[in-house]
């Protein structure tokens, strides 16, 4: 009777899921196989795995990958460390802490379009940033012009609008660790670095994980910074994998290749993160589970 | 066993009255759903024109008001859509079968849409509109009409005469050629802290052709030659008109085109290429600043034209329109001038197609409004070819090579011609 009312209970998120979930997944796949463009529909066919092929010899493919794969290792091992050594500092405090934790954590209560535009005033030649520079007697920096300096701006604007979040998710791991733990610890004589190597890290570490999993799925899907800020340029600096996956969809209308290059991004992704869970050691955060 | 049978009752009954709940969330989910999609499906019912067009409602609603006044019964219903996401909007309608019975489409956007069949030929039905409108060039492809032309844009080059002047230069003798452009951005840039001489545009690849055409076609150059199956992306005359707008560097600000607007604004930028909504900018946020609206230059005085980019937006019907007559219907209406001019006060975009707004003393009374006027009669639009999404992503990517000196001018529209000619003869 309970398990009924369970699968009763499941059935509105089972609907949406399956609709707004599972169907797409689905459909996407079969997409990925046929030329199809959304306009003609009366004119799809079946390819096969030429769609893969494509992309797969496709310079624009890997170039986007490669952009993509920069940015993933450029912003998740700083946002990571920020974010473990703001979580420290926020478990530090003593007065006003619930002060602290909402400032840091608000960046993540914003939308990324509302984030990004406000950058792109930052960043602009007559910007905000500029005028600092100008200030102090500085030339003024093409942040987003400069093919060199575009991606590495768009990076700076995730770590700082991604930190917060995941200093938080820290600082509640932080928060579980008994007070006689660490009360014991610094009685054995432990110097703070000590207490935060063998005893501190290895608590919070399937958070970690948890964070790393998470921040590495977000980045390969980045899209909106790299729509509102360059949209993809200059010189394809920005390009990365979701972007050329939407210009293939929206703007030549490659449906079939646009769900092949989402499908190859899935694996990517999935490869990815299994080498992740086996090297951060996944099992261990699965033992402490149970 | 009173006791444990009392429990097991109650149980029971909890369950139960839980189950009851559950069933009644799910059946008002359900209830929901399906009222959101009758909701969905009653706004094409008999009497509606679904209308999606790109300027603000409250510019649009008078007009359709008429319309619906002077056609009773009938309701128009319409949506703004954005220029960053419209796009994505028509397509995924379209490929949902459910596409607006009338639409707004930009000229850059037109090509795809008709190469895929995807609107309706027109070209028959609106013959005797064919002298009372202008730009049915952008919305005609192999001699026959796919859109009605309803509004018309363009740039011009807006002049900040206060720093001409402090460049030592003349600000009362207007920019005729390129020559005259190159020593007034040169002398701005050289003599007046602060200020760059022209606005040229990067980070933004999806507009460069819109800018660096206009030198082209002013020099007698194009994109594909008349009969659309070659490039001459690579011809002297294209090499001539890069090579001077990339001279133009130096003294230039490089940045996307509205932070241009805003250094103009600012009054840091002497020359900036931009449409009619600056004028309706620079009277809000800088009505101090002394600043002419000028045609586009042209190669020497006794060679070429005063080119400049023209976009169009034009009404068009889609296949899978429920109403395609009311739908025709309505855009007659609209691309009447009386129709039309109001819209263009309210928004200052883009000018009437109507041949007879010319005569509009509203002109009269904003000179600087008349000066797009003149600059529309020789301005140029892209090509109406089915491959022009492929053939404009070609242009925009070897300019931008040239524009951030990856390549010379020679060498970017040599690889663009080779490029476009490949595309063509694909398939």
């Amino acid at each position: 009777m309970r398990r009924v009312a369970g699968v009763q209970g499941l059935a509105p998120w089972g609907l949406f899921f399956a609709a707004f979930g599972i169907f797409p997944l689905v459909y996407a796949l079969a997409l990925s196989f046929l030329a199809y463009n959304p306009l003609r529909p009366d004119l799809v066919r079946w390819v096969g795995f030429d769609n893969y092929v494509r992309a797969l010899q496709s310079p624009s493919f890997w170039h986007a990958l490669r952009t993509t794969v920069v940015f993933v290792v450029g912003t998740l091992p700083v946002t990571l460390t920020l974010a473990y050594i703001v979580s420290g500092l926020l478990a530090g405090v003593r007065r006003g802490q619930g002060f602290f934790r909402a400032a840091i954590f608000f960046p993540a209560t914003l939308s990324m379009v509302v984030i990004s535009l406000v950058f792109k005033s930052l960043y602009a030649e007559e910007g905000l940033l500029n005028g600092w520079l100008a200030a102090m007697g500085l030339s003024r920096v093409h942040w987003l012009q400069d093919p060199a300096l575009a991606l590495p701006s768009i990076m700076l604007m995730d770590i700082w609008a991604s930190v917060g979040y995941y200093a938080i998710l820290i600082l509640a791991a932080r928060k579980t660790l008994p007070d006689e733990q660490l009360e014991a610890a610094r009685l054995e004589g432990l110097t703070r670095v000590q207490i935060e190597r063998r005893i501190v890290l290895p608590h919070v570490r399937p958070v970690l994980l948890f964070v790393v999993l998470l921040n590495t799925i977000r980045s390969f899907q980045i899209f909106i910074e790299v729509f509102v800020l360059t949209r993809g340029g200059p010189l394809e600096s920005t390009l990365t994998l979701v972007y050329h996956l939407y210009e293939r969809a929206f703007y030549h209308f490659e449906m079939g290749y646009a769900s092949a290059l989402a499908y190859l991004l899935l694996l990517v992704v999935g490869a990815i993160l299994l080498l992740q869970r086996r090297v951060l050691g996944g099992g261990s955060m699965e033992a402490r589970a149970r | 066993m009173g006791e444990a049978s009392i429990e097991r009752g109650s149980a029971t009954r909890k369950a139960g009255l839980r189950g009851h709940r559950v069933r009644r969330a799910v059946v008002l989910s359900v209830a929901f759903i399906s009222f959101a999609l009758a909701s969905g499906c009653a706004k094409s019912s008999n009497n509606v024109i679904v209308f999606w067009q790109f300027s603000p409602i409250a510019a649009i609603q008078p007009v359709l008001e008429r319309f619906e006044s002077q056609h009773p019964g009938v309701k128009v219903q319409v949506e703004q859509l954005t220029w960053q996401s419209g796009r994505e909007k028509i397509v995924a309608a379209i490929a949902a079968g459910r596409p607006p019975d009338l639409c707004e489409l930009g000229s850059t956007f037109l090509p795809g849409l008709v190469a895929d069949s995807t609107l309706i030929d027109l070209t028959d039905r609106v013959g005797d509109l064919r002298a009372e409108l202008v730009g049915w060039n952008v919305s005609s492809y192999k001699g026959r009409v796919y859109g009605i032309p309803w509004m018309l844009g363009t740039r011009a080059l807006f002049v900040n005469d206060n720093l001409v002047n402090e460049a030592k230069m003349s600000a009362g003798e207007p920019i005729l050629t390129w020559g005259d452009l190159r020593a007034k951005v040169q002398a701005i840039s050289e003599r007046c802290p602060g200020a760059r001489g022209f606005g040229m545009n990067a980070g933004e690849r999806e507009i460069l052709f819109k800018k660096f055409m206009p030198f082209a076609w002013g020099n007698g150059g194009d994109i594909l030659d008349s009969t659309m199956t070659k490039s001459v992306m690579g011809s002297p005359q294209n090499i001539e008109a890069l090579q001077f707008y990339l001279s133009l560097k130096p003294y230039s600000l490089l940045d996307r085109q509205e932070m241009h607007e805003q250094a103009f604004i600012k009054g840091r930028l002497g020359v900036v290429i931009s449409g009619p909504w600056l004028i309706r900018k620079l009277a809000q946020e800088a009505p101090k600043l002394v600043y002419s609206v000028q045609l586009m230059p042209k190669p020497a005085r006794d060679k070429g034209t005063h080119a400049s980019f023209a976009g169009a937006e034009v009404l068009g019907i889609f296949r899978g329109s429920k109403k395609k007559d009311a739908a025709l219907e309505l855009a007659r209406f609209l691309v009447k001038p009386e129709n039309t001019m109001p819209v263009y006060i309210a928004t200052g975009n883009a000018f009437p197609a109507a041949v007879s707004v010319g005569t509009d003393p509203y002109f009269d009374r904003y000179p600087q409004d008349a000066r797009f006027l003149d600059q529309l009669k020789t301005a140029v639009g892209p090509p109406l070819h089915p491959k022009w999404v492929q053939i404009e992503e070609i242009v925009n990517g070897e300019l931008e090579e040239a524009i951030y000196g990856k390549k010379t001018a020679e060498e970017a529209l040599r690889s663009a011609d080779q490029r476009i000619d490949a595309v063509l003869a694909a398939p």
